[in-house]
């Protein structure tokens, strides 16, 4: 279970599990976090508890709330992170939340209240888990085609080189190097002047390749 | 079409379940949950019956009826996996509490009817630009129509894995119906959370439209992408590219007799 430290000087005055779901923050008696301190508003800002997030929120205050020394107005909280408050440090501690992210598919009720916000199935959806994958950074410095002294950053999952009709291939970006593929076309790609078939061939430093009526250097960064 | 499901590069199992025909134009998509592997016999057992009871019931789809008999059939085909997966996880220890997800795309009469539950999408390439077909019945997806978190923050956000709704795990199914026209040239996908979790819509969007006169190999590179990102979840696709139109056989004769008259 998650857990918040306030500390002041290094001392810690105060800890908690975030065990309900909302805890305000503030210097207001009734607070579930009392802070008393001048640049505390009484209610501050509030921990809101949804599902494995906790979402710290910061309440209209004067002073603001500073998350590792960023303003923020609403913020998933972060095993680790540091939430400032005046004079006090605020510390969230959850180890297991990084692991949560891996955990099976499980079912959960749905919140109560509306929901639907009308059927807007295409707005906003839903972005991917932060990764932190690092991939390679290399480029395509051109030779012939229309694209001839061009240089082409690889710097996206998949690039495109050749003609329609003339032969295409992508070359992938995957995190241990980049690969040339064969697409379409009778005529398949060439890598140093050999033809490489309809697998995908790893490309190495200083490779040219051929593509459809384009050809290409590749440059690993 | 080209379909592939894949464990992923963490999971040594695989609860995903894709069937597909593309003569009669059906892809079915399930993501199963529950443990002791009961997961994958939801996801099987949900992605069967659906699949099965659409094909008995293409020539019926296919003909005049049109939308009303094909959204009846999916309605029907996933009130009937439901009972399935719902009845078997109280008659099997081993099963309880399994549930999936489901996503299905059914082509008919120019035309294709979506069905989903849980956080299995649909997305649409047409010239080039992507779009979702389905909204996640998931707890993140509300937390953002809330206003509570912003869609960019999103990636912080440790409700990656809950849904809201599941097949088979109360007595009524509450799943989504849809349609919408289907264009020459339209490339569908369904897919599970093991994809869109781990690639973002523009690089979707990106494999697609490189990719998509080469379907199989379209679908090998959404799976690699998947699994070079972390690949910790099992991870599915189906693509369906409408080459042509498909009228609806009676309408079909009904031209052929204009076309006569002129």
């Amino acid at each position: 279970m998650a857990k918040i430290v306030l500390s002041i000087g290094g001392t810690i005055v105060q800890q908690r599990f975030v065990d309900t779901e909302t805890i305000e923050i503030g210097g207001q008696a009734d607070s579930g976090l009392v802070v008393d301190d001048r640049a505390v508003d009484p209610k501050h800002a509030a921990i809101r508890c949804v599902g494995n997030d906790h979402i710290l929120e910061d309440l209209g205050s004067r002073a603001g709330t500073w998350v590792n020394g960023t303003r923020v107005t609403r913020h998933i909280l972060q095993h680790g992170d540091v939430v400032q408050l005046g004079s006090f440090y605020l510390r969230y501690l959850n180890p297991r939340a990084s692991e949560v992210d891996f955990e099976r598919t499980m079912l959960i009720a749905e919140l109560p209240g509306p929901s639907d916000t009308g059927g807007q199935a295409h707005s906003s959806n839903t972005p991917p888990a932060r990764s932190r994958v690092r991939f390679p950074s290399g480029h395509a410095r051109m030779t012939a085609g229309a694209r001839a002294g061009q240089t082409v950053a690889l710097d996206r999952v998949i690039a495109m080189f050749g003609l329609s009709g003339q032969g295409r291939a992508v070359v992938t970006r995957r995190p241990h190097g980049y690969f040339v593929t064969h697409v379409e076309g009778r005529r398949h790609p060439r890598v140093n002047g050999a033809s490489i078939g309809t697998q995908p061939r790893a490309l190495a430093h200083g490779d040219r390749v051929e593509v459809g009526g384009e050809a290409f250097e590749f440059a690993q960064d | 079409m080209a379909a592939l499901s894949d464990a992923g590069s963490v999971r040594q199992f695989n609860e995903d379940a894709i069937a597909t025909d593309p003569d009669a134009g059906i892809a079915v998509l399930a993501d199963g949950m529950g443990g002791h592997r009961a997961g994958e016999v939801a996801s099987r057992m949900a992605a069967r019956i659906v699949f099965d009871h659409l094909q008995s019931r293409v020539i019926a789809f296919r003909s005049s009826a049109g939308a009303h008999s094909a959204l009846q059939a999916l309605d029907e085909s996933i009130n009937r996996a439901n009972k399935a997966v719902f009845d078997a996880s109280r008659a099997e220890a081993g099963h309880h509490g399994m549930g999936t997800t489901l996503a299905v795309t059914l082509f008919y009469d120019n035309r294709v009817a979506l069905g989903h539950i849980g956080d299995s999408r649909v997305y649409r390439l047409r010239d080039g630009a992507l779009a979702a077909l389905t909204r996640d019945d998931s707890l993140l997806r509300e937390e953002i129509d809330r206003g509570w978190i912003t869609a960019a923050d999103a990636g912080e956000s440790h409700n990656r894995s809950l849904v809201t709704r599941a097949l088979g795990v109360e007595p009524q199914a509450r799943a989504h119906l849809a349609e919408d026209d289907a264009r020459e040239g339209d490339l569908y996908v369904v897919c599970s959370d093991g994809l869109n979790d781990l690639v973002d819509d523009a690089d979707i969007a990106l494999i697609l439209s490189a990719l998509h006169v080469n379907l199989p190999l379209a679908a090998g590179q959404l799976v690699q992408a998947a699994k070079d990102n972390g690949g910790y979840d099992n991870v599915s696709v189906i693509l369906a590219k409408v080459l042509q139109p498909f009228p609806a056989a009676s309408r079909q004769r009904w031209t052929r007799w204009l076309r006569w008259l002129r």
